[in-house]
């Protein structure tokens, strides 16, 4: 008997399937899939959503992407694909993509309180020229404000910093990754002088242990997770520990499951250093040869609006906020502090909080003291069900395996460290021991930063589409680096703005007091993923302001704004994604966008025609503007220095900053590159130039010799390439990228002879000091290339659960969702596994508030309530006292209920603890 | 119908095992195995989406299974995307090109 045509559809996706985990076929089931897959294009792509960065094999026929499928080629997936990778080519497909410009009007004009009407994109762009030339008018170049974020192309991220720091002279863009990385940029920044972690994920297969300190991997990067499970199957010393506050999908198959309390992990990280320098398993000549031990000051604040805060939050918002001036110690903090419990704290570093200086390792040593298992135990037990004697157990088995000579070491951590009122200090606390114990830069040893977003390190850092950054780690405030920028970008000396711009919950709170009057959001959901969202969305729709939002689908940003763009998705434009290891990947434009959807990056450079220099680099006041060169508080007039060189005051900013002479050297069409791919930017443009390769090349300066070297965008372009790890280095005629950075054997930027080289601090400074304070500002020590291992104490968490808000809540994301699901809710299948938040909580918590699984409640906090379907079982296990609420269902927005507070160093938000209340609905 | 390609992972040991009971669930076979690496491809016949996903979540219950991944579908056009959209979405079903001003937006 012959095959039946199912048996024939079987085999071909059998087929498929091994060929697609790399699997050897059979020669039938190779025949079957080619059969299968007749006339379909297939081309390599890169996955939409998490910052691991899997490859995606891309099928397209008559102008539809028809399948996808994990690319067995690249190294990070090696075919593999987890649910949501999996449905990556229905996300365009979504039956309410916006595909026409939308403006609040009413009888044909615009109207803040008007409906939703179509109109043209010549309209758009009208009405966003006139609304930005009023904001600039009535409070300068900061004004305007753009929403960033982590999921920009290259392209697009670096057209946005451009635009706004070089020709709108505004530093106010900043990206949602500021909501997922800030602390680990903090903590790279601080201790190594570059940012990005210096491993890769190979280090998996190189390690015996991976720990995972607020990481749920098994949801929120599976395909990781899926080479740790490998590792753990075929290396029989492999050992997975998984600190988490509840117990999650992750403990699945690890060895040791550590329950702690919010903010115990800064408790469990000093523990273990405590124990190391105890024990004597210090790497002696690790740290002496390239480190320097250093500590900060602790009254830092917790990122509450500094200024009038009683003026915008209610009385009891305020029990919490004005932590922000005065501290009262409690007794953890107070023993872990080495300070009396009760004393009252005056926040007074809290504008400073970055200040550092260097220690003596016996200082080191004594802040340590402090913690010891029993002062830990006491503090970071998460469970009250478990008992003190086990969970001390437990720490001192995480000890041993840290002091533990030969035993190689990996830590991973996401948002759980990231998103903390104290997130950079415990970032700074990983590598504390992964240098104390010599276990940095090598294969299988070192603590590794995940990434959320899929370029959160190629687009938001890199980049640096951040309201301090510039490209390649350089930031606005130093003079030095602004002449960089500046001349690299063509422009006339004292054209960039010195001054920081606002952070992203900044941008929030400065729509809310009136200082900033347009903002623009691309690539997110600023009024779903910021914590505390009542106030902003007041903010938006009840002041006189114009909010811009560019998005694929309607959103509630989309909702809350003035104007929509219709935005164009993945595959509908040329892109390029940088990933957690370093690893920068392209693709091409697949289909094309629906309707008339266009990339962000044509609307940037439509926007930009609308400017002229003379428009914007005339003389302009900055609030605050203090910066040497600067000391009269304006930003000069650079117009006639532009005319000098060559510009004209009627020039555009698209002539200068995008289609200038140098990039319109990069042609399109562009045969070589494009192979029979189209791109619809440039067919609406009609100047025959292609700005995604020229933006790059151009980018590509910033990063060249400063180790961030970058291959040419060809390169990245060609077949056999997936991605290319940087620092990329010409070594024999081929672009070679650098799998450990700072590790001599690795990386060509270390000095011959170092071993191992933090070349990120060559000449930096530090003043000695004591746990105090720094000293004698003239004894300094030289850091040139040693790393820093910092003291930092335990805090406790700013709101804690009390008699009325009873129960902690964590928020964060579930497998199935992408963020705030505005694409995955698209998938029916995504929708279909898991259609709405629900909120889990211990059974014993529910049984003794009278509530059971499936009621509806209401979670209620100091600034707001939704209601929520209570879960007791599934995939998360609460200890008692704790709940967690994921944030992607827009009909439970759980952002009206968390709190505000930031890390102070990093501003990025604590969206892991907060102090509520739950009752039925 | 809805077909998915499946890759499932235990430890070798396990392997005669695992494939029973894979192939005891209705609407599984069992294509593939490579026993040097504990990988296993089945295929999954599925009445719908929504017996595809819980078609997975079966397979990953199965004792001994460390692992259960979709790794290829067949993108069959699903006639009840509608049926499966988020609730407060549901009320705008205009095709693409009409849907200028999703009601969700003025409401």
């Amino acid at each position: 008997m012959g095959l039946t045509r199912r048996d024939f559809l079987k085999t071909s996706i059998a087929g498929a399937t091994a060929a697609t985990v790399g699997m050897p076929l059979s020669e039938q089931a190779a025949a079957a899939v080619k059969a299968g897959e007749a006339g379909w294009q297939w081309d390599k792509g890169v996955c939409r959503f998490c910052g691991t960065g899997c490859g995606i094999m891309v099928a397209t026929k008559g102008g539809r992407i028809v399948a996808t499928k994990g690319d067995p080629d690249a190294p990070v997936n090696k075919g593999l694909n987890c649910v949501k990778g999996y449905f990556n080519g229905k996300i365009n497909y979504g039956k309410d993509r916006l595909t026409q410009p939308l403006l609040r009007m009413t009888d044909g004009k615009f109207d803040k309180k008007g409906k939703f009407v179509p109109v043209s994109w010549e309209q758009a762009l009208d009405i966003m020229e006139e609304k930005m030339r009023w904001a600039m008018k009535e409070k300068g170049p900061h004004g305007i404000s753009i929403f960033g974020s982590g999921q920009y192309t290259i392209h697009e991220g670096y057209a946005a910093a451009k635009l706004m720091k070089a020709g709108f002279r505004s530093n106010n863009l900043d990206p949602n990754a500021r909501h997922c990385m800030a602390s680990a940029v903090v903590g790279f920044m601080q201790t190594f002088g570059i940012d990005e972690p210096q491993g890769n994920y190979d280090d998996i297969e190189h390690t015996d242990t991976a720990v995972l300190w607020g990481a749920n991997m098994a949801e929120m990067h599976p395909i990781l997770w899926s080479r740790i499970t490998d590792r753990r199957l075929t290396h029989s010393k492999m050992k997975v520990v998984n600190l988490s506050v509840y117990g999650n999908m992750s403990s699945d198959i690890a060895d040791l499951e550590i329950i702690f309390s919010p903010s115990g992990d800064l408790a469990i990280q000093n523990y273990i250093a405590h124990e190391i320098v105890k024990r004597d398993a210090i790497d002696h000549d690790y740290v002496k040869k390239h480190t320097q031990f250093a500590t900060g000051p602790y009254d830092i604040g917790y990122g509450f609006r500094p200024k009038d805060a009683e003026k915008y939050h209610s009385a009891a918002e305020m029990e919490i906020v004005k932590n922000e001036k005065v501290r009262v110690l409690d007794k953890w903090e107070a023993i872990g502090q080495r300070k009396q419990e009760g004393e009252a704290v005056e926040q007074k570093n809290a504008a400073t909080p970055m200040k550092d200086w260097a220690i003596s390792f016996d200082d080191f040593k004594a802040a340590l003291a402090p913690y010891t298992l029993e002062f830990t135990a006491a503090v970071a037990k998460g469970d009250p069900d478990e008992s003190i004697e086990d969970f001390k157990a437990k720490l001192q088995q995480l000890a041993d395996m840290y002091c533990e000579k030969g035993r190689k070491i990996v830590s991973y951590w996401t948002m759980g460290f990231n998103q903390h009122q104290r997130g950079s200090w415990v970032n700074e606390q990983a590598y504390m021991n992964h240098l104390l114990t010599g276990r940095q830069c090598k294969p299988g040893d070192g603590a590794f930063s995940l990434t959320g977003q899929p370029s959160a390190c190629g687009t938001a850092r890199e980049v640096g589409t951040f309201a301090h950054r510039l490209p390649a780690d350089m930031v606005v405030m130093n003079p030095k680096h602004r002449a960089i920028a500046e001349n690299l970008w063509k422009l006339p000396a004292k054209t960039i703005n010195p001054q920081m711009g606002s952070h992203f919950v900044k941008i929030m709170r400065d729509l809310e007091d009136g200082q900033i009057l347009f903002s623009w959001t691309q690539v997110n959901n600023p009024w779903q993923n910021t914590a505390n969202v009542n106030h902003w969305i007041k903010g938006a729709r009840e002041m006189n302001n114009f909010i811009v939002v560019a998005d694929a689908y309607p959103g509630v940003s989309a909702k809350v704004a003035d104007l929509i763009l219709p935005a164009a998705m993945i595959n509908e434009k040329w892109g390029a994604y940088g990933n957690a290891e370093r690893r920068t990947q392209v693709w091409r434009q697949q289909i094309l966008p629906p309707g008339q959807a266009r990339g962000d990056l044509w609307m940037m450079l439509e926007l930009s025609k609308r400017f002229k220099i003379k428009d914007v680099w005339g003389e302009q006041k900055i609030p605050g503007l203090k910066a040497a060169g600067f000391e009269d508080g304006k930003l000069p007039s650079v117009i006639d220095e532009a005319v000098k060189m060559g510009y004209s005051p009627d020039s555009t900013l698209y002539e200068v900053l995008f289609a200038t002479p140098d990039n319109k050297k990069y042609k399109w069409p562009d045969k070589a590159v494009a192979k029979g791919h189209g791109n619809h930017i440039c067919d609406l443009l009609k100047d025959g130039w292609f700005p995604e390769k020229a933006l790059f090349e151009e980018y590509r300066k910033f990063g060249a010799g400063h180790a961030h070297d970058l291959a040419p965008f060809d390169v990245y372009h060609d077949d056999k390439v997936r991605g290319l790890k940087w620092p990329v280095m010409l070594k024999n005629g081929k672009w070679t990228e650098t799998p450990w950075r700072n590790n001599e054997k690795y990386d060509s930027y270390c000095k011959p002879g170092s071993g191992f080289d933090y070349y990120g601090n060559n000449g930096a400074k530090m003043v000695m000091g004591d746990l105090d304070k720094p000293g004698d500002p003239k004894n300094v020590v030289d850091i040139s290339g040693k790393a820093k291992i910092y003291f930092r104490p335990y805090a406790s968490p700013v709101e804690k659960p009390d008699a009325n808000y009873d129960l902690w809540l964590c928020t964060g994301r579930v497998l199935e969702h992408w963020h705030s699901g505005t694409m995955t809710r698209r998938v029916p299948e995504l929708h279909r596994a898991v259609p709405n938040a629900v909120c889990w909580i211990n059974q014993q918590d529910a049984d003794a508030k009278g509530l059971k699984r499936n009621d509806l409640i209401w979670i209620e906090s100091r600034r707001g309530k939704v209601k929520v379907r209570l879960e007791t079982g599934g995939r998360n296990r609460m200890p008692r006292g704790m709940v967690y609420v994921p944030w992607f269902d827009e009909g439970v927005l759980i952002n009206k209920v968390t709190l505000d507070t930031t890390c102070p160093l990093s501003k990025e938000t604590d969206y892991k603890k907060c102090s509520v209340k739950i009752y039925k609905a | 119908m809805n077909f998915s390609g499946i890759l499932v992972m235990s430890k070798p040991d396990h392997h005669t095992q695992v494939i029973a009971a894979l192939n005891a669930l209705e609407g599984v076979e069992v294509h593939q195995v490579d026993a040097a690496t504990g990988r296993i491809v089945a295929v999954q016949e599925a009445e719908d989406i929504h017996a595809e996903i819980e078609g997975v979540k079966r397979i990953k219950a199965i004792p001994q299974v460390i692992m259960a991944e979709m790794v290829y579908h067949y993108l069959a056009d699903d006639e009840r995307t509608y049926e499966a959209m988020p609730p407060e979405l549901i009320e705008q079903q205009d095709g693409f090109e009409t849907c200028a001003v999703p009601a969700y937006l003025n409401s």
